[in-house]
């Protein structure tokens, strides 16, 4: 559940503002925000996580107005409630697979249990990687090891910044498959932001900035 | 898995980095700790050759080299006083204890010192093994001198003429060793002490009767009874005899103004050593920091808190310096036992290894503050990063 109203952001007093569309998710209700680059599209999906602070408007993810938290508080919450895919780097390098999603666990201040990282693992069809290193992973396995760090933690919402955007066709649907399969699973919300227009027919919410 | 155990696999993740930030460190500390050391153990070493000597009397020359003769036994005499001057010195109420000391022989490079029972009183010195010297002819053996030698109470050996080790004279007599000193560290261990008859005899009985020759000493050593002695004596000495009184101390100060110079250079060259190894670990946790910068932000977005990831990079920069520090501990301290292992050959002196806890502490303070410095100044963006920025710049 995620309702933003009135989202004003400026990164500098001279710079110009952007006025972002209200949105409101109910339980399940995944989001494809579509725009082309220079539209704020990673402005926007970084004031729903709280990495960024509007100049005007508030953001709730369950009932919670994220924007009026202490720094602490924010970074504790977004740990245990938001999950966040990225393009390419999508893990700690100097870790493990396995070791990463103990990471992400132990960040989130959440029980770190080895069967439901093996699991997970087993669902995304990495198990077999569960002790190389990032750098070791090719990019299809990379992107599902994002998918498993953004949903390891079971959070209420699943932000995505152009994650298909350096996938081939047939890795782009599946990866966006896993996602949606595991935000269904997890009972999250999830936001896609992207320019690729493959992953339309996926969602049947969007919205074009 | 906790911070430091993902501080553990950052310190592994890049080997050589580290590898080479804890080589440069304890090489840094370990020439910090064996300067200090060295420095220390050899002042120890000279002050506490000097034993209770406060004024050493001898014939007029340059009072280093009296000194350096007389009480550390490493020079040339300067040259003979009248020992019937040398009693009546003894005499003033100043002096506590006046001790005769005559030169003349050798056994094996090794110094025949000709004196009477009072010259171990200087070195607090006991026997360890037989008895003191009662007559002519007859040695004690500083402890280095009995082991290099493996001489035993009851044997006898010859003396050589002269104080350098050369063959071409021996003395006929053999000298009998009657006790051995326990050892002291100081310059005593490798002195061999005899009676002052001893030397007088040997040198002089191919000559004139002892009684229409005067009797010459090298030099007497004197313990004061108070400071006062210090004011009055030298100068007295000084100007109104033909012989002259040097103050081992103030000689001794001196040489260390001489060789402090070189001390000071290294010292400082151990410094710049310190300030440059602490640069490469600012340097390198730096370079790790902007490296790392896109996993750093991950890590916030995870739901770790600036704290945490301060923690993180602190304990990888500590892991360095811990690791450093113990490797310089052992790397000056296997150094160092080499260094004394050559001069105990050389010098035939056994120079006392101390650890000094004091300047180890010290030296780890130091290098904790700079390094403390270091990781400071690499973390600082760390505190003032912009998560989304850095996010939304992936490369």
């Amino acid at each position: 559940m995620i309702k933003t109203s009135g989202l004003i952001f400026q990164y500098d007093e001279r710079d110009l503002v952007f006025n972002f569309p209200d949105i409101s998710l109910g339980p399940n209700e995944n989001l494809l925000i579509l725009g082309k680059s220079g539209v704020g599209k990673t402005t926007f999906l970084h004031l729903l996580a709280g990495l960024l602070t509007p100049l005007e408007g508030k953001v709730e993810i369950e009932g919670i107005s994220i924007h009026s938290l202490s720094n602490r508080k924010m970074d504790r919450f977004r740990g245990q409630n938001i999950g966040l895919v990225f393009q390419k780097n999508h893990a700690i390098q100097s870790l493990n697979v396995f070791e990463n999603l103990k990471a992400r666990l132990f960040f989130a201040n959440k029980a770190i249990s080895n069967t439901i990282i093996s699991d997970l693992l087993e669902q995304l069809d990495i198990i077999d990687c569960r002790s190389k290193k990032v750098r070791e992973l090719s990019e299809g396995q990379l992107q599902r090891l994002g998918i498993a760090m953004s949903v390891i933690h079971r959070p209420q919402l699943i932000l995505a910044d152009e994650p298909t955007s350096s996938l081939d066709d047939d890795n782009c649907e599946a990866v966006m498959q896993l996602l949606i399969d595991q935000a269904t699973a997890n009972n999250a919300n999830l936001i896609v932001i992207t320019h690729d227009g493959r992953i339309q027919p996926l969602f049947q919410n969007s919205l074009t900035l | 898995m906790n911070v430091w155990s993902i501080s553990i696999r950052n310190f592994r993740h890049k080997p050589l980095y580290t590898f080479l930030s804890i080589l440069i460190l304890s090489v840094s500390i370990a020439l910090l700790l064996a300067i200090q050391q060295m420095e220390a153990s050899f002042k120890q070493q000279l002050e506490s050759n000097l034993g209770n000597i406060d004024m050493v009397v001898g014939a007029k020359g340059s009072p280093l080299q009296l000194v350096l003769s007389s009480v550390l036994h490493i020079d040339n005499p300067t040259g003979n006083i009248s020992y019937k001057e040398a009693q009546k010195l003894s005499k003033n109420p100043l002096v506590k204890m006046a001790v005769p000391i005559s030169y003349g022989d050798n056994y094996k490079g090794y110094r025949i010192v000709g004196t009477t029972n009072n010259f171990s009183i200087l070195y607090s010195a006991t026997i360890e093994l037989g008895r003191a010297v009662q007559k002519p002819m007859e040695v004690v053996l500083g402890a280095a001198v009995a082991e290099r030698f493996d001489l035993h109470i009851g044997d006898t050996f010859l003396s050589s003429h002269g104080l350098a080790e050369k063959n071409d004279h021996d003395h006929e007599e053999p000298l009998t060793v009657v006790g051995i000193y326990k050892p002291t560290h100081k310059i005593l261990d490798r002195l061999i002490v005899t009676d002052l008859n001893t030397i007088w005899d040997v040198h002089h009985h191919e000559a004139a009767p002892h009684d229409t020759h005067e009797k010459e000493i090298t030099s007497l050593l004197v313990t004061f009874r108070s400071p006062m002695g210090f004011l009055t004596l030298p100068r007295n000495i000084n100007s109104n005899t033909t012989m002259q009184a040097a103050l081992p101390k103030y000689e001794l100060e001196r040489l260390y103004q001489f060789t402090g110079v070189g001390v000071k250079t290294v010292t400082w060259i151990a410094y710049i050593i310190l300030i440059i190894s602490c640069i490469t670990i600012f340097i390198s946790l730096y370079r790790m920091v902007r490296d790392r910068a896109f996993d750093l932000a991950l890590m916030r977005t995870y739901g770790a808190n600036v704290p945490q990831l301060v923690k993180m990079v602190a304990y990888e920069g500590l892991l360095i310096v811990g690791i450093a520090f113990i490797v310089g501990i052992l790397l000056s301290q296997i150094g160092l036992r080499f260094i004394f292992e050559m001069i105990m050959d050389q010098y035939k002196q056994r120079v006392p290894l101390l650890l000094n806890y004091k300047e180890i502490a010290q030296t780890g303070a130091l290098a904790l503050l700079m390094v403390l410095l270091a990781i400071g100044l690499a973390i600082s963006p760390i505190i003032k990063m912009n998560i989304s920025k850095i996010l939304s710049h992936e490369k």
